[in-house]
């Protein structure tokens, strides 16, 4: 903000900005008026009326000082989730007392501030005193943000100036995306190394049956098919699956985003890449990011509580970056893609960097499904019989391109807002289904 | 739409001030017509301003309240006044109420200790009113000097103003 300085008391400053009230010039007025009309007439009775007016202005002009206030401004934590409360402590301090303090709270978007408890409405404070103002604010809508911004406003003893300050505390609060229970998740076909939960077509210890072979020695008894035994005349043994994990890589495109009042297309991306790395990190698997625009970001898949924090910052840091530069794969660190990686892509599929980076990892044998998230909810289709034209074929040109995907093997999936990304999950894997036994 | 009980009160109070100043002289002066047009343009100055036509004609208002007692005064041509610094307190007290139901357009009220505050200096002004006046009353013989001992106060009075104006800005 112009004009702003550091306070030294901490956070950015505007400095007090004084503000008389019209009386003051009035009262002044009136005063020299009474004044010089006794001087006129030769009477008494026009100071004698003026007096006690120019007594008020007097009064409030030697009394006219800015306040000294140290103001300390705290979040009761630094981060939250969509939907839940915090409270932002702001304790005032008074180095001279201020008859009246009013301290208001400017907020970010995505932040609201409740109605105020009885105790935050303005007040006076006595030379060294300390008030402490509570304000709990809701989290709306996910996203990092600084908070801190106050207003503070002062008069007067007579009420002839207002003070007024705004300072800015920058404290950082992040919101993550509300949790999202996925029930299904797309299973990767190919599994990794490690122990895990998806069931892998390898064979081995595991709980999930696969085949039975004959006896070898070393074999368990507990292995031993007692019924297929005695049915083919020789020791058979259980075979199970392997539960290994995986690793998933989920493709956000940050290079377009379309808005509307009631969000936009990136921030349902964002949700959605939210609930998918929430839900494959419990399930054991390796989870990895990377969020494809004008600014690239990445983070190489790994698993646990840690590495969920991880993509909720990044994820949260999301943003579209206008840049016209062409980008493609390459500019993607190796350790990011890993071999076998299950590659979700979130996307409106409108820029034709992120379709060629998706195609690019279809070509390198990527396994990769994409959920496009839906651009007709936010478009309209235009009132004018050209607009609606013009709409109709933009529609069909992105069937067509969808079409192309799904003739490579590529399940695309448009994801409308408002339906939950399962829907679309699933949809997916019928997709994937349906192609294996045509392969067959 | 609901109208602030602090705002219509304190507008009411102003309005009914004024008028009562405005119609003061008029009872004491042998010719009141010539004192109807700055007494009721000054109420109806103070009306259109305290209901928000036109807050800044409030101190307009005040001021041809004032010039009304001033032409009063001159009209009657009487000994010192003993009720100037009444009608001082009650000028005073219109103002108030009248910037109070200004303040109160845009959502501030006044606390109780400015009020008090308020209160405490117009009634020492008045008690000073007072004392002027007794000065006044005072069987000195007139001349240059006094004359020029007033115009002195006078000019020292809007000094000490505007010293303290320039300090306050300083400040």
């Amino acid at each position: 903000m112009p004009g702003e300085r550091a306070h030294p008391a901490g956070g950015l400053s505007t400095g007090w900005r004084t503000r008389a009230w019209g009386r003051l010039p009035a009262y002044l007025a009136l005063g020299g008026g009474g004044l010089l009309a006794a001087v006129l007439l030769g009477r008494p009775e026009p100071v004698v009326v003026v007096a006690p007016m120019l007594l008020v202005a007097a009064l409030g002009l030697a009394r006219a000082r800015p306040p000294e206030l140290e103001v300390l401004v705290r979040l009761e934590r630094e981060r939250a989730v969509e939907g839940e409360e915090i409270e932002l402590v702001v304790q005032v301090s008074a180095h001279r007392a201020v008859p009246r303090l009013e301290v208001e709270l400017g907020l970010p978007p995505g932040l609201r501030a409740l109605a105020a408890e009885p105790g935050a409405r303005p007040t006076g404070l006595a030379a060294g005193a300390t008030r402490t103002f509570r304000r709990r604010i809701l989290c709306e809508r996910w996203g990092g943000s600084l908070v801190g911004q106050l207003r503070l406003r002062t008069r007067d003893p007579l009420g002839l100036f207002t003070y007024e300050e705004e300072r800015r505390h920058q404290l950082p609060l992040r919101v993550y995306p509300s949790p999202q229970t996925l029930r299904r998740l797309l299973r990767p076909a190919q599994t990794q190394v490690f122990a895990g939960n998806q069931v892998a077509r390898l064979k081995g210890d595991g709980i999930e049956f696969a085949d039975i072979r004959p006896f070898l020695p070393g074999d368990r008894v507990r292995r031993i098919n007692w019924r297929a035994s005695a049915r083919r005349g020789q020791l058979q043994v259980n075979q199970m699956h392997l539960e290994r994990n995986a690793d998933v890589v989920l493709f956000l495109d940050t290079f377009s985003d379309l808005a509307d009042a009631s969000g936009s297309s990136l921030e349902l991306a964002v949700r959605g890449a939210a609930a998918l790395a929430d839900a494959y990190l419990r399930t054991r698997d390796r989870v990895g990011l990377v969020s494809f625009g004008g600014t690239l970001r990445w983070l190489t898949p790994q698993m646990g509580e840690r590495q969920l924090y991880r993509l909720a910052d990044a994820l949260i840091d999301s943003e579209v970056v206008v840049s016209y530069a062409w980008k493609a794969l390459e500019v993607i660190p190796r350790r990011t893609l890993p071999p076998k990686a299950l590659v979700v892509a979130l996307s409106p599929l409108l820029d034709e960097r992120s379709l060629g980076a998706l195609w690019d990892l279809r070509a390198r044998g990527y396994e990769l499904a994409v959920l496009e998230v839906s651009p007709f909810d936010f478009v309209p289709p235009g009132s004018r019989p050209a607009e609606r034209l013009a709409y109709r074929l933009w529609r069909m040109e992105r069937e067509q391109m969808r079409a192309r995907f799904w003739a490579a093997g590529v399940p695309v999936v448009l994801w409308p807002r408002g339906e939950p990304i399962e829907a679309a999950l699933m949809a997916a894997a019928e997709f994937r289904r349906q192609t294996r036994v045509a392969a067959r | 739409m609901r109208l602030d009980p602090l705002r219509l009160g304190s507008a009411l109070g102003a309005v009914a001030l004024a008028l009562a100043l405005a119609l003061w002289p008029m009872l004491r002066a042998p010719e009141p017509r010539q004192l109807v047009v700055p007494g009721a343009v000054g109420t109806a100055l103070v009306t259109l301003a305290v209901a928000g036509l036109w807050p800044r004609a409030l101190a307009w208002g005040l001021g041809l309240v004032g010039v009304e007692y001033l032409l009063s005064l001159v009209l009657v041509a009487a000994p010192p006044d003993l009720t100037a610094p009444l009608f001082g307190l009650a000028w005073l007290l219109a103002a108030e109420l009248g910037w109070v139901a200004l303040e109160a357009r845009v959502g501030e009220r006044p606390w109780a200790a400015r009020l008090l505050a308020t209160a405490a200096v117009a009634v020492a002004g008045t008690v000073c009113g007072w004392g002027l006046l007794l000065v006044a009353l005072l069987p000195l013989a007139g001349g240059p000097w006094l004359t020029a001992l007033g115009v002195a106060a006078a000019i020292v009075t809007a000094g000490v103003l505007l010293i303290l104006a320039r300090a306050s800005r300083a400040a």
